[in-house]
């Protein structure tokens, strides 16, 4: 088969998040049995595939050095959108502030979505539909109890910035830092892991053997192969194994796979005649729709003169995707410091990684909503479906202020506040709230009906823009919290609320004042933000 | 020169507490008879021409439309007109200021305020703390009631050096006053010990730190100061009131060391009476927590700002001190049936100076007192009332 030709589009900038818990594979195999090597990392009640994504998204956009209006859409790949019906999209787009003009795709129905919402991004640059496109892969699978995939499904997000081939992204730069060059993709009908409609939890009863000599290798190595072929030039040296053509094409010398259990990335790369090293799956486990661009993030921040293959996997099928790296990535150094400092030490081969909350494994099917209390929760007084919540949703989401245009005060939020609570005026518009700021007070909440867990410190925040805010803060924090302490907001989940799931910001403790995130080479002096 | 067209001639209250036994409407009648009872020369019902009715929240009670339509009814004066007023916490006290101004008008010359609150009719967790889920869908979420008035403590305690001890000398002192009281819900003392040792509720603030949830009724009898005569040889009269609103959010305060709302109350209601903090005897003040009476003694004057827990440890707020604060009990000790709160307070002044407070008597030098109510969600709204028993 002949590939299709492929327009190259440059990729200028690269985030990356993953959440806060950590479960050693030995509390899974203390209960179930199996392996007891590494860890995987787990949501914590107020994460989840979005607010991964989120965070991601917003550590992309800050290593592109550009905001959200240069964005022409979001395409958002996880397996797992909070929504399986519903507007999941829409929740991130707004928060993200690319709400009501943002185009782009929400791609899920296995862990393959983080490819497709790449190659649907490539597309629409590529047939000139947008200019500028934020992609982000992320996911947070909960594993069936019991299952052989349960010690080994971990949680993530990946985001890269993508841009028409002409838009090289910094300033002066002729040449961008990376290039995606060309692809293939591969599909057979072939059930592995699985998740029937109005079921929490992924499944795994397949023939493991089978699927590893039968479906999983063969059908990557021929996705790597065909996109080798689908290079834009220089095609033909692609098995020679030679010096890559200036333009990126030739065959990669280095492969970032989707690795679904710790093993099958290794012979991938030994059939491809290549190794593969994947540090971050070892602390997180599988990151699903992520993965393989989780696996790539230390090889966006080395350049090579060969391109690096990114293969994913899932649901039967596999896409290849060829990267030339010019110069390290912007925001993939950044993004493996902050992987380093949400990780565990557990189980790291190169020594980046730092200490972070070790769980147990009721802890972790808790956080996964596999140990449901039978208590009543008592409801929200505006149900998620009503117009103060349309209202309400809209203002935090995108964590909108009320500026006045006579005395400068933001009052906040704005749809309570029709004049301005600092001299009365009513000429306002609406403005965008800073996520950074001081603690002016704070109370420490012990006793409340469920759904909510005591200890939640409330905080009143001075922002960095003059504007103050009351949100919860993060549990973690509760018990050394002062006054005067640097906090950053960050998008969470508030709460299941009869079934709905609803996002606002907390506010995290920083121990120093905070270097903006994400910028190449400069590791963010930020303490305990993922907890 | 205080105002004083308006007296007081009556008061009365139920024994608060967790009146599981009693309904709304009986708890209502039950305050109506002692108020009745209490007018020296005695009243015929038939005399009392309007009700003003505080609840601040029926639906604790379980009656989503409770208004003052349903409470004449009870007290045997179907027929007569009246209405509910509700203003947050301060609730009670703004229907005594609005009766006041009924009674001022010339419209009707004898005015009852009563003030009934059915705080236990519903759990724990479905009652005050429900507010966690309430109000702005996203904002606020995990907001009770403590957490109304904890950052006040947190932001007092880093500004000023007050300690938690000087919170825990509020709860003493107050719950020793309710053992004087025979209305008061708790009737026990506490120590400074046990008020450090009660389980945390939202920190800074302990449970002996927080008033209780207390069912409560209670009721006054107003008339003009022209006809006080005709029931009383001793009325006390009506020498000014204040109202203030401020933001309502608690992270719009431009202050989280003090309430502007009462700073701005007081100054309206002493203006009114020709008073100042000096010229009180006695004060009943809003003490939901421990906090609250430590900023409201600063924002009335009564001490330097800064300065109010070391007051309290110091003793100048007791009974025999310079400036008694909440002899009844206050919310800590007497309870918080929160339409009930106010017009109880007022009755607890009433009594104190007509000398009729028994064990917990306050010397009356002057013959003034001021009685405080503040509340809202974030302390958005604060009554002061100045009572005298000085005629003009």
């Amino acid at each position: 088969m002949t590939e299709p030709p492929v327009t190259p589009v440059n990729l200028l900038a690269v985030g990356c998040a993953a959440p806060a818990l950590r479960l050693p594979a030995a509390e899974v195999a203390a209960v179930w049995g199996g392996p007891a090597r590494g860890s995987v990392a787990v949501c914590d009640a107020d994460e989840d595939s979005l607010t991964l994504a989120w965070q991601a998204a917003v550590d992309a956009l800050g290593a592109a050095g550009t905001d959200a209006s240069a964005i022409d859409g979001l395409w958002w790949g996880t397996s797992r959108p909070p929504f399986a019906d519903g507007p999941s999209h829409a929740f991130l787009a707004t928060a993200l502030g690319i709400g009501r003009e943002s185009g782009g795709v929400l791609v899920s129905g296995s862990p393959h979505a983080g490819m497709e919402a790449v190659g649907a991004a490539w597309d629409a640059l590529a047939a000139g539909h947008a200019r500028v496109a934020l992609v982000v892969v992320s996911d947070a699978q909960v594993p069936g109890v019991g299952t052989a995939g349960e010690a080994g499904t971990g949680a993530g997000a990946v985001a890269v910035v993508l841009a028409r081939d002409e838009l090289a992204g910094g300033p002066g730069d002729d040449l961008p830092a990376a290039r995606l060059v060309c692809r293939a993709t591969r599909t057979v009908p072939v059930v592995d892991r699985y998740r029937g409609d109005g079921r929490l939890a992924t499944g795994d009863v397949y023939d493991q053997r089978l699927f590893r000599d039968e479906v999983f290798l063969p059908l990557l190595a021929e996705a790597a192969e065909a996109a080798a072929g689908a290079a834009p030039a220089s095609g033909g040296e692609a098995a020679s194994g030679g010096r890559a053509a200036p333009d990126g094409g030739g065959r990669p010398a280095r492969w970032a796979v989707g690795d679904p259990d710790g093993k099958l990335a290794g012979a991938l790369a030994r059939r491809l005649g290549a190794t593969s090293a994947d540090p971050v799956r070892a602390v997180l486990g599988d990151t699903g729709a992520a993965a393989p661009w989780m696996a790539a993030l230390p090889l966006l921040a080395t350049p090579d003169d060969s391109p690096l293959g990114v293969v994913g996997y899932g649901g039967g099928r596999a896409t290849a995707v060829h990267v030339v790296v010019h110069r390290p990535v912007p925001g993939a150094t950044g993004a493996l410091a902050r992987l380093g400092r949400l990780g565990t030490a557990a189980g790291t081969p190169d020594g980046t990684l730092a200490p972070a909350r070790t769980i147990t494994y009721v802890e972790a099917v808790k956080v996964r909503g596999q140990l449901q209390p039978m208590t009543e929760p008592i409801p929200m007084g505006v149900p998620p479906g009503g117009a103060a919540f349309v209202r309400g949703n809209v203002e935090m989401l995108a964590l909108l202020g009320a500026q006045c245009a006579a005395c400068g005060t933001i009052s906040t939020p704005p749809s309570v506040h029709p004049a301005c609570t600092g001299c009365g005026g009513a000429d306002l518009h609406t403005v965008r709230l800073a996520r950074s700021g001081t603690v002016q007070t704070f109370v420490v909440n012990q006793t409340m009906p469920p759904p909510f867990q005591a200890p939640l410190p409330l905080v009143v925040v001075d922002l960095d823009d003059g504007a103050r805010l009351m949100v919860q803060g993060a549990p973690v924090d509760a018990d050394t919290l002062a006054v005067g302490d640097r906090v950053e907001l960050l998008l969470r989940r508030y709460a299941l609320e009869r079934d709905v799931p609803v996002y606002g910001y907390k506010a995290f403790r920083v121990s120093v004042p905070q270097v903006g995130s994400g910028t190449p080479g400069s590791v963010p002096a930020v303490q305990e933000v993922g907890r | 020169m205080s105002w004083n067209r308006v007296a007081v001639v009556g008061a009365g209250l139920i024994k608060f507490g967790e009146l599981f036994e009693q309904s709304y409407e009986q708890m209502a009648a039950g305050a109506y008879r002692a108020a009745l009872a209490g007018v020296d020369k005695g009243m015929d019902p038939a005399a009392i021409e309007a009700c003003i009715v505080a609840t601040q929240r029926g639906t604790l009670w379980g009656q989503e439309g409770v208004g003052g339509n349903t409470v004449p009814s009870a007290l045997g004066l179907a027929g007569i007109p009246c209405t509910r007023v509700e203003n947050a916490c301060p609730s009670g006290s703004d229907a005594f200021r609005i009766g006041a101004m009924v009674v001022a008008s010339g419209v009707h010359d004898v005015v009852l305020v009563i003030g009934v609150e059915k705080m236990r009719d519903k759990s724990t967790q479905e009652g005050l703390l429900a507010r966690a889920a309430a109000g702005h869908p996203l904002y606020n979420r995990g907001e009770t009631a403590p957490v109304l008035f904890a950052p006040f403590a947190t932001r007092h305690m880093h500004e000023f050096g007050t300690t938690p001890e000087m919170l825990a000398a509020v709860a003493v002192k107050n719950h020793h006053n309710g053992c004087l009281d025979p209305y008061a819900h708790f009737q026990n003392e506490v120590t400074v010990e046990q008020v450090l040792a009660s389980p945390p509720v939202c920190r800074p603030l302990r449970l002996l730190d927080c008033c209780p949830q207390t069912d409560g009724a209670a009721a006054l009898v107003l008339t003009t100061a022209a006809r006080a005569h005709e029931f009383t040889d001793r009325p006390v009269y009506v020498a000014g009131f204040g109202v203030a609103t401020d933001h309502p959010y608690l992270h719009e305060k431009h202050t989280y060391v003090g309430l502007p709302a009462t700073v701005e109350a007081a100054r309206r209601a002493y203006a009114m009476a020709g008073l100042g903090p000096q010229d009180m005897d006695m004060a009943e003040v809003h003490d939901c927590f421990t906090i609250t009476e430590i900023l409201d003694i600063e924002d009335l004057g009564f001490v330097e700002k800064g300065k109010g827990g070391y007051a309290c440890l110091d003793g100048e707020t007791a009974l025999d001190g310079r400036i008694p604060v909440n002899p009844s009990g206050g919310l800590l000790a007497k309870g918080h049936p929160i339409g009930a709160t106010g017009v109880a307070q007022l009755a607890e002044c009433f009594w104190q100076l007509r000398e009729e407070a028994g064990e917990r008597q306050v010397a009356i030098r002057r013959g003034n007192a001021l009685q405080h109510n503040v509340g809202g969600r974030g302390s958005g709204v604060s009554v002061v009332t100045v009572l005298t028993r000085n005629p003009s």
